[in-house]
Order: structure tokens, then sequence, then C-alpha cells
């Protein structure tokens, strides 16, 4: 699926990345095939267990109207990879000339190979308009850890919810069958998100997929038990909401929507703990950063 | 549409069908007992439930519609159909509901009709493979019944808001009267969203969905003290 599609107009930036991590004998090794400003990777760090973590940067420091923005990961068969950013993704307001600026993510994870994506968070800015793209395919015996935060906005200055349009869509796919779909067009001047029907009283929502393919039934409704008791532990109604649930194959999406952004860190962070230790029999290890 | 097929649709449509639709709150029983939803808020929500929830259904409800004209490739579109549908249900609870209405409105339909897909489809969710959706089997049967294409998106939106007000009848202190009323208001609401679909279900672009605290609230469902309803 292309950005351009939507948008169909001029771009100023085109920023693309691609990151290989290779399976060397139980070490993985990042190979940077492709980086073009804005976007950037400065090293790798590596970690427990012979995995790899990298940091992604923006030079821009957000990302600028019109700017189209790529990036490829192939997590080859056996190899474990980390990555994160090094602050909140900012959108920034589109400007007078209205051009929209896009994102695409595309994810291949090998047999038996595993990616943690554990991004900070998306804040779009008053007046952006953005869209991003994420497709992320598992091969058999793939592991994922994938979260995703959106902001209401720069709440410090007042700015909630005061984007023009903001478009997040998923594909997640294990042996080529989809097990999760996510599109959504915000536009809250049009179609207000404080409707019971969308976030309520809530700002801020949250994504977190965990997957291993080829894990049996049991397992899954195992997890979906813990995590749910978990949830039920970090909710505080009409502050933080959290929820937990098996996918039709393959996985679990846990949702949170709260008012509080540092709720939603600090209790994605408890999720990845469980999750990893119930998949994996491993402890969860943060990048290290203020959470 | 002649009036044998009105007839038919009327009673596919209707509550009465024991499809099972009123064993499921497909996440309303847990708004209701956060104190999310309200009486005072029922209309506005069912309203904006029908911009999201409401219209990518339609959208493959009118899909299902079109894979019952063309029959080529039916059965591995009709899987791909369902597969996506799944895809865009993240709370396992609202996934099987909507599963479990669909198999059981297949079971209902070939005791009224014979009807090959269907046949195949039953068979193939009894041999584990991908279950069928009910806003798929509705759209499917319309089709198959040779039922206006209009017809069918507005008579399921009809159905399952009617559905959905039913189960609020049984969770809050809503009357018969004031139900019936705030289904009225919402029929201008369920036009918008069949109209929308006429131009939104062939594009992928255009399906879209945004529900966090339905689908929360549904994630959460299992976890209620005291239940009335499955999902």
């Amino acid at each position: 699926m292309s950005l351009i599609e939507p948008f169909e107009v001029e771009t100023g930036v085109k920023g693309r990345l691609e990151l290989l991590f290779e399976n060397q004998a139980g070490q993985t090794i990042l190979k940077v095939p492709r980086q073009e400003p804005p976007l950037k990777v400065v090293r790798a760090f590596p970690l427990p267990g012979g995995g790899t973590m990298v940091h992604l940067h923006n030079l821009s420091g957000g990302v600028l109207g019109g700017d189209k923005l790529e990036t490829k990961v192939r997590v080859e068969a056996g190899a474990v990879a980390q990555i994160t950013t090094t602050s909140a993704t900012r959108l920034y307001r589109s400007g007078a000339n209205g051009l929209a600026s896009g994102q695409l993510n595309e994810f291949s994870i090998g047999k038996n190979a595993l990616l943690e994506y554990l991004p900070d968070f998306l804040i779009p800015f008053a007046g952006a308009r953005y869209r991003q793209q994420t497709n992320i395919e598992l091969a058999g015996g793939a592991g994922l850890f994938w979260w995703e935060t959106v902001a209401p906005g720069r709440e410090a200055r007042g700015e909630i919810f005061m984007y023009d349009r903001l478009g997040i869509s998923l594909a997640l796919t294990s042996e080529g069958k989809p097990i999760a779909l996510e599109q959504t067009w915000l536009e809250p001047a049009l179609r207000p998100l404080t409707s019971t029907a969308r976030l309520g009283q809530y700002r801020y929502f949250s994504s977190f997929y965990m997957c291993r393919v080829g894990l049996g039934k049991a397992a899954w409704t195992r997890l979906e038990s813990g995590l749910t008791e978990l949830a039920g532990r970090l909710s505080v109604p009409g502050e933080t909401l959290w929820g937990a649930s098996c996918l039709a194959a393959d996985g679990l999406v846990v949702r949170a929507v709260s008012r509080n952004g540092r709720a939603i860190t600090r209790g994605l962070l408890e999720m990845w703990r469980l999750g990893k230790q119930e998949l994996y029999g491993q402890a969860a290890i943060p990048p290290r950063k203020i959470y | 549409m002649d009036n044998l097929k009105l007839l038919q649709l009327f009673q596919l449509a209707d509550s009465a069908l024991p499809t099972g639709a009123l064993s499921h709150s497909f996440g309303l029983e847990s708004l209701v007992d956060e104190g999310s939803l309200t009486v005072d808020g029922l209309e506005a929500f069912l309203n904006d439930y029908l911009k999201e929830s409401g219209l990518l259904e339609a959208n493959f409800c009118r899909q299902a519609y079109h894979l019952g004209i063309s029959s080529e490739d039916f059965n591995p579109n009709w899987r791909s159909l369902n597969e996506r549908i799944s895809a865009f249900k993240p709370a396992r609870e609202s996934r099987q509901g909507s599963l479990a209405l669909g198999r059981r409105l297949i079971a209902l339909a070939l005791q009224l009709e014979e009807l090959p897909q269907f046949r195949h489809s039953l068979l193939e969710s009894s041999q584990g493979l991908p279950g069928t959706h009910y806003c798929a089997v509705f759209g499917l049967l319309g089709s198959l019944l040779e039922v206006d294409e209009e017809a069918t998106v507005l008579a399921y939106l009809q159905q399952t808001t009617g559905s959905l007000i039913s189960a609020c009848q049984r969770l809050m202190a809503l009357g018969q009267g004031q139900a019936a009323q705030i289904n009225w208001r919402l029929k201008p609401a369920m036009l918008q969203t069949a109209l929308e679909s006429q131009t939104a279900w062939q594009e992928n672009e255009k399906l879209q969905c945004f529900a966090p605290l339905l689908e929360l609230a549904s994630m959460c469902h299992p976890a209620l003290r005291t239940r009335l309803f499955i999902s």
C-alpha cells in the first residue's frame, strides 16, 4: 500500500530507512542497507542473550508537513531485535500549504525471530495532517511485541484533539493471514473523539500486540487471563482503562485509554514484562530511558 | 423489490428470529456497568456507533452481498472476507459473538431455503475452519434471496441497532416507549450509514473504525462480577 495515494500531493522530504537484523551464530547483527535523512540510526547495542537494540532518530525533530517517510525492517530467521525511538514523535502542523505527512512502516519478522518495537508516543500538534501505515508480517514461529500510543496533542499548551486529520493503519499478518487490522481516520472537528462510542472522557489511546506464531490456543487463553487480571489492577475508571484479548490466532492485543500518558507508559511496561515471561520465559529488558 | 422478498426481509431482520442476538451486548454491558453509558447518552452513543462500527459492518455486509452476486471464486473470497472481519474485531467476546450469530443465521437459513453456499460454510465451520460473521452472512443471504441491496444493508443496520437498544432495556432504566423513540429517531443515521457504505465498501482506504472504549468494554466483559449477556 502506498502512502502517496491518499494524499496525491508534491512532497518535501522523502526519508527512507532500511534495517536488516541477521542472526550470525546466535548473535544478532544490524546492517543498514539504506538511510536517508531525516531518518537515521547511529549504532546498535547488544542485548543479553544475543539480541540487538537500536534507537530510531528523526533528525528533523519531528514529522513536518509534506514529509513522506519509510522505514523497512527485516528481522531474519532466528534474530532478536529491539527498536525504540529517542523521544516522542512530534507531528507538526501541516502549514499554510496544507501538505499532509506520512509514515510507512514495513516489518518482516522471519522464522523464529523476535521483534520488540517500543516507540515513544505520537504527538499530533494542532493542525497536523498525518497518515501512518504499518504492515507487519510474521513467519512461522516469529514473535512480536509492538506497541503504539497516541497522545491528544500538546496538552501543556492546551492542545487537545486539535489536529486536522490523523490516519493510523495496521495490518498484522501471520504466515500470510490477517490476524489484526486497524484503520482509523481521526478528524476530531468532524467526529468528536469525546463521544462514548470513541474515547469518551479519555485522551490517550494505546495498542500493544504480543504474538508468537504457532503457539496453541491454551497458551493464549492463559496469557489473556493473566493480562486481564493485571489490567484490572492497573485500571482506574475515569482515569485509565486497560483490557486484553486473544486475537483470532497467534497473538493477543492489549488496549488502553487514559487521561494520563504516564499511566499508559507504566502499564505498557508491566504488560510487556508479563507477556515476555509467559511467551518466552525471559525478562523484558526496557531500553534505557526515563519512563 | 417484490412483496415476497419484502416479507422475507422483515423476517430476517425481526428480533424474534432465533439467532441469539438478544444474548449479546457486544460490550454495552461493561460500558453501563462502569457508568460510561447512561439512558441520557444512549441516543448520541448509538448515533456515533453507527458512524464507526455500524459503517464498518455495513461495508462488510455489502461486500458479502456482492460476493453472492459474483459466484466466481466464491469459497476463497468468502473465507478471506470473514478472516478480515475477524482481524478487524480485536475483542474476543465480540468477535466470537459475531461468529456465533453468523453460524446460527446460516443454520436457520438452511431450514428455510436450499442454499449451497451456506451448506459449504457450515461444513467448513464444523471442520474448525474460520467461521462466518453475522454481518457477512446477512449480506450474503440478502443477495442469495435476491433482496434489494440497499434494503439488505438497511435491514442489517436496523436489526443490529434494535438488538443493542433491546440489550440496553435490560441493562438500564430504559422504558419500551423511550426505546422505540430512540430507535425511530436513529433511522436517518442508519440511512446515512448505508449511504456512506455505498462508496466505501469497495475502497479499502475508506474502511475505518475507531471505537477503543467499546472494544475495551468488550475485553473487560469476562471480568464482570455478574453478567446478563454472553458478550
